[in-house]
């Protein structure tokens, strides 16, 4: 389809009989006759992932619909006849819907974003044959705000191209503009709706770039990026506790690594005192979510795990399965209480108002709080990348495990303070540079989790020979185990290649002028 | 992906567009996303929908691949089901398709990229067997037969089973009484005696499926509590229920 459709917003007070005839009086459309009500409950990920695709996603009638956003023409559907708190895509009826709709998921569950309630009257504009070629819908709503209560929206106009007549569409559209005197929705009415509600219409944005300067004091440009790292925690904590899908505690912790990174990487910015305190305590919080992701990762990868085994083996697994949910369900409650409590609250209220005052506090203990950012990172950036070329030059063959994983610590490091800081150094280095480093760090990742996979095995031994069918899980375990050590071989072998790229002397001549 | 259903028989005027047009409109209307492929180069079901019979560049550059499909597609009065029109030019369709190099699997090759747009894609299918025949058979999930009771049709259902069964995994057969009236003698007779592999639901003979021709619309969208509409929302329920 080529013409896009289009929502255009009614002046105030205006009834949609009223409307309707207005319409049919200045644009020769004829009625269809049908009016009706709806009550709908649209659906998103928490990062908004259908409205980045343009799509919305709504629940009504006992259908769930996926419709284009711009003038909600529908794309497919599917029988859904209650509109639960939450959808993973697993749970949506196989079809077309499902097809469309997975792919743009992946663990991401759906949520209610907004709940609203229309009057909705159809017309359509006919040709000389009496054939559809647009179609308009008046639709006049409420939505439902935070607490319930319902909130009138601006009434609207939905034209609908017919596909093949996109023409008509666009003439409709020129002529509601320009005869009739309507103005085109900012945003479509759900997005309307999802403010009312007191939320963020398309997702929260999940990306990092600030508007920091290179002469800005680094107190200050670490104090911004800080209260956005803050920021990510607080809003991912109630889907972490709710445990609404896996990517809400991943975020959060995120969030916290690179807060620590940044602790410790601009650590003359703060004083030693509080800063202490403070790493401490998101050492804490690192500590106690992290069972539970680590569950996370190993039953997302479950299925992998399964289709590594010959033929049936994979089924052969299911007391393990079992074992690692069970254990999910207890690291979650544990990971609950612990967020929940006094210790992690205060932790937070602490740190906000910590890093709020950051810039006024006395700096006679925080040797870097006036340095220009720009010079702080570049020293620490070419810090970083030389202490991992002098680490990575060690590593031969033969030396052990834990060296690799040093090294993919550091690289984390460096990966975050190059996401930080990118828009202070030239895109053409910065970007290259984290691809070699994101090629490196892949290979460090495959090397680790094989070795943590197999642990996470060993571990498990006796909890799943007490279960039934125990002992074929444990079979199946053991060749498993053989996989992960021919991953974690295969990793190595390709260590050298991807490290050499990482270090090549242009690479390092490269940095040394770049981050000064 | 889509499941595709061919109306199709050998002979004409036995009720294969009227079949189509109705059950793709009941399709459509039970929610469903769905396409109408007039193969038929006298475009009644394009009539009949108030489209144009017209498909720029032709179907020989449409069967050949050289145009896009997408851009041909129209959409009808009823939401959710869309029309991809007739033109005069289909009945050379068979030496269009005798030119290419698969001719066979042609249609199947033009309905491919539209498999993630619709629930089902029904056929239209002109009234011989030739290669056009041969490539819907290649296309097609089902075949939907209209048969007329009459003292042939027993043979030409046989017959068109036999070239079904030739092709191996090819549509599956759902043939269903067409245009019959109950009063007749011969008609009671030869529904009757076969029975055997015929869908229980048919298509009475009836003024409202003529009249489709001057409403220029489903029978169910005009007359839906006509007993030819109730007899096509049987059909659509055993149709959907063999698939």
């Amino acid at each position: 389809m080529t013409a896009n459709g289009a929502q255009y917003l009614l002046p105030d007070g205006i009834r949609l009989g009223a409307a309707r005839e207005a319409l049919a009086a200045q644009t020769g459309l004829l009625e269809d006759g049908s009016r009706s009500r709806v009550d709908r409950t649209f659906y998103d990920t928490f990062d908004g992932r259908l409205h980045a695709a343009g799509l919305a996603l709504v629940q009504a009638d006992g259908r769930l619909s996926l419709l284009g956003m711009d003038a909600y023409g529908e794309r497919s559907s599917a029988p859904f006849e209650t509109a639960p708190e939450r959808i993973f895509g697993s749970e949506l009826p196989a079809g077309r819907l499902r097809d469309q709709v997975v792919p743009l998921l992946d663990v991401r569950a759906l949520t209610p974003i907004a709940r609203t309630r229309s009057e909705m009257l159809a017309l359509r504009m006919l040709n000389g044959d009496d054939k559809t070629i647009a179609r308009l819908v008046v639709e006049s709503c409420t939505a439902q705000g935070p607490k319930r209560g319902l909130r009138k929206l601006r009434s609207r106009v939905h034209v609908l191209p017919v596909r093949g007549y996109e023409g008509a569409a666009e003439r409709l559209k020129q002529q509601l503009e320009t005869q009739v005197g309507l103005v085109r929705a900012p945003a479509p009415l759900h997005d309307e709706a999802v403010s009312v509600a007191g939320g963020t219409p398309g997702g929260l944005p999940a990306t990092l770039e600030l508007p920091l300067g290179p002469a800005q004091r680094a107190d200050a440009a670490a104090a911004q990026v800080l209260q956005r790292l803050l920021g990510t925690i607080e809003v991912n904590l109630p889907g972490t506790l709710a445990d609404v899908d896996t990517e809400f505690l991943h975020d959060l912790r995120v969030a916290v690594r690179r807060t620590r990174a940044l602790q410790r990487e601009l650590r003359g910015v703060f004083a030693p005192e509080p800063l202490a305190r403070f790493r401490e305590g998101f050492r804490w919080l690192q500590a106690v979510t992290g069972p539970t992701r680590d569950l996370d990762v190993y039953l997302l990868d479950f299925a992998r795990f399964r289709e590594a085994l010959p033929g049936p083996a994979g089924a052969d697994l299911d007391a393990l399965e079992q074992v690692l949910i069970d254990e999910r369900k207890n690291a979650q409650r544990r990971m609950s209480r612990a967020l929940r409590s006094d210790k992690a609250v205060t932790l937070l209220a602490d740190w906000s108002a910590f890093v709020e005052e950051l810039v006024q506090s006395p700096d006679d203990e925080r040797p870097d709080a006036r340095t220009p950012i720009g010079e702080l990172a570049g020293a620490r950036i070419r810090k970083v990348y030389r202490q991992m070329v002098k680490r990575g030059q060690a590593i031969d063959d033969s030396g052990p495990a834990e060296a690799l994983h040093d090294l993919r610590k550091q690289g984390k490091e460096l990966r975050y303070l190059l996401e930080f800081f990118a828009i202070l150094f030239p895109a053409d280095v910065v970007r290259p540079m984290v691809k070699k480093l994101k090629a490196l760090q892949d290979v460090l990742g495959r090397f680790q989790d094989a070795e943590v996979q197999a642990g996470m095995l060993h571990a498990h031994r006796e909890a799943v020979a007490a279960r039934e069918n125990g002992a074929a899980a444990l079979m199946a375990m053991g060749l498993l185990v053989d996989r992960l050590e021919r991953d974690q071989a295969a990793a190595r072998a390709e260590f050298g290649e991807r490290f050499a790229a990482f270090a090549a002397p242009r690479q390092r001549e490269l940095v040394e002028k770049t981050f000064v | 992906m889509s499941k595709v259903l061919a109306t199709y028989n050998i002979k004409g005027g036995v009720g294969k567009t009227s079949a189509a047009v109705n059950l793709a409109y009941l399709a459509a209307r039970d929610n469903h996303h769905v396409l109408l492929w007039d193969l038929d180069p006298q475009g009644a079901s394009t009539f009949l929908f108030r489209v144009k019979p017209k498909v720029k560049g032709g179907g020989r550059r449409l069967v050949r691949g050289k145009s896009e499909v997408e851009p041909l597609i129209k959409g009808t009065d009823h939401e959710r089901l869309d029309l991809l029109p007739a033109d005069f030019s289909y009945r050379h369709m068979d030496l269009a398709l005798d030119s290419t190099k698969h001719p066979t699997r042609r249609l199947a090759k033009v309905l491919a990229p539209l498999a993630a747009d619709y629930d089902y894609v029904f056929l239209d299918c002109p009234p011989s067997i030739s290669l056009v025949s041969e490539s819907v058979f290649e296309a097609a999930d089902a075949l939907l037969v209209p048969l007329v009771p009459a003292t042939l049709s027993s043979r030409t259902f046989d017959q068109l089973r036999r070239v079904v069964s030739e092709n191996g995994d090819g549509p599956s057969v759902l043939a269903f009484f067409s245009m019959y009236d109950r009063r007749k003698r011969l008609h009671r007779e030869v529904m009757d005696g076969l029975r055997d592999g015929v869908l229980q639901a048919g298509i009475p003979a009836a003024a409202d499926v003529e009249r489709m021709g001057v409403k220029r619309t489903a029978v169910a969208a005009f007359a839906p509590r006509s007993r030819a509409a109730q007899a096509y929302e049987e059909l659509w329920r055993e149709v959907r229920e063999s698939l």
